[in-house]
């Protein structure tokens, strides 16, 4: 119980700093605006009148604007806890290392969710792939995008609290990020294509990447995060 | 015992910060370390405190071995450093709500208060800390040290910033916790202060703790000069 308590503390103080200061939200909602914009304006006005074209074209698209606007947000996560020694003010509470990494991908997954929520249906409308979808299918694209946003988050938070206690930290993150959060991105966008043109997954192969990747990452992260946040 | 160290060892590259470093802290003892700027004062409190690991060594916090049970010991500690240990993007009233409840205190909100008032920030509770001077940090660093009522506290330079006003009360609650049977570490490289606040001086030098004398058996002017002596043959080396 008191483990519940403490990572709901954690992730109500991670969602209200971020609220706070604002910069990184702004930064994330108008980056991934303007991958929709750019994208909609070198493929339209018209697009393409295949289902398959118009759906390939919108999980692109999704999870561009998602991969980056993800590794904005967990570059930020952890400079608000090294800046000031809050990360060392944290672990003197004795919170196990392992709530604290769970508190840091829910805080994450919750704020990749609300993007991908106020994101995902303007860039369907605007790519025009919207109406031709049904409530289901929308609700299975929704589960996609949350499942895709764990793994994301589960990967991200473990690199980002080892880049950030290191010097050149953008870049060291971008450079390993990149190739660990691939698979995710692939199983992502083939889960999203399948849905957006068949109205169904194809198969279970992707979907099951998606989430044994997720699990994989999750449990050995939970374990290891001590050697992560440990000096 | 509320603290003891052995052989604790810290190197940083080739530098040796610390070199077989023994410190014993029993409950209402002060011991005052008086070492220069970069004598490795802030990596024994930290190692002390737990944050960094030393090289080798012992470290035994309240009959536990806090290198093995870290998590176990943090909750008894109560830690000063540089660093504000807190978010600056939070007021103060915040930061002390939210370590108070991952401490889980009772009665949380007038205990909170209570501190604000003692240190002097009451009127700051609720002002973002990003805008606050080093001294206003620092005594919320004294507020947010002793929120969980600690029995060990580890105070790395704990007059740095402060008027004469604020140092005093550092004092006086120094006496207070010493009172109440706590035990403390502090470090700083003013003898006087380390004399008024201490009841054991110990001197760090060349990555070596030398115990200097107990209280009783010392007079401040005398601290001051051995000090001085210790501090100039270092120099010379």
């Amino acid at each position: 119980m008191k483990t519940f308590r403490q990572i709901g503390w954690l992730v109500r103080k991670d969602v209200a700093l971020f609220f706070r200061t604002k910069d990184t939200l702004v930064l994330i909602v108008v980056f991934s605006v303007l991958v929709v914009l750019i994208f909609g304006l070198a493929f339209g006005p018209v697009f393409p009148q295949e289902a398959e074209d118009r759906g390939k074209l919108a999980a692109s698209v999704l999870w561009t604007a998602f991969a980056f606007a993800g590794i904005i947000l967990l570059n930020r996560s952890f400079d608000v806890e090294r800046a000031s020694g809050a990360l060392h003010g944290v672990r003197l509470t004795g919170v196990d290392p392992g709530n604290l990494y769970l508190s840091k991908v829910v805080s994450n997954l919750i704020i990749l969710a609300v993007l991908e929520a106020m994101i995902t249906p303007v860039a369907l409308q605007f790519l025009d792939a919207l109406d031709t979808l049904t409530f289901q299918t929308l609700a299975k694209l929704i589960g996609v995008l949350i499942v895709g946003a764990v793994g994301f988050c589960a990967v991200g938070v473990t690199i980002s609290g080892i880049s950030t206690s290191t010097h050149g930290k953008e870049s060291l993150l971008s450079v390993i990020l990149l190739p660990l959060i691939f698979p995710i991105i692939m199983a992502g966008a083939k889960c999203t294509v399948s849905l957006l043109t068949a109205e169904g997954l194809e198969g279970n192969f992707w979907i099951s990447t998606l989430v044994i990747y997720g699990i994989v990452f999750l449990s050995s992260s939970y374990l290891l995060f001590e050697f992560v946040i440990e000096d | 015992m509320l603290l003891q160290a052995t052989k604790i060892t810290k190197r940083f590259g080739h530098r040796t910060i610390l070199d077989e470093v023994e410190i014993k802290v029993q409950p209402g003892e002060v011991v005052s370390i008086l070492g220069p700027n970069g004598a490795g004062k802030t990596t024994l409190i930290k190692i002390l405190s737990t944050l960094i690991k030393p090289g080798s060594g012992d470290l035994c916090i309240a009959g536990t071995n806090a290198l093995e049970n870290a998590l176990h010991v943090r909750p008894s500690l109560g830690v000063v450093v540089h660093e504000p240990l807190a978010y600056l993007e939070f007021t103060p009233y915040e930061n002390l709500a939210f370590f108070g409840k991952m401490y889980a205190i009772d009665s949380l909100e007038r205990r909170i208060n209570t501190l604000l008032g003692e240190v002097g920030l009451a009127q700051f509770a609720h002002d973002q800390m990003r805008v606050f001077s080093r001294g206003m940090i620092q005594r919320f660093m004294i507020a947010k040290s002793l929120i969980h009522n600690p029995t060990l506290l580890l105070l790395d330079e704990p007059f740095s910033g402060l008027d004469v006003a604020a140092k005093q009360f550092v004092l006086d609650r120094i006496h207070h916790e010493r009172s109440q049977g706590k035990g403390i570490v502090l470090t700083t490289h003013d003898t006087e202060l380390a004399y008024i606040a201490g009841s054991r001086f110990l001197f760090l030098l060349n990555a070596d703790l030398k115990a200097v004398a107990q209280k009783d058996e010392i007079a401040v002017d005398e601290l001051a000069h051995r000090y001085e002596q210790d501090l100039k043959q270092h120099q010379m080396k």
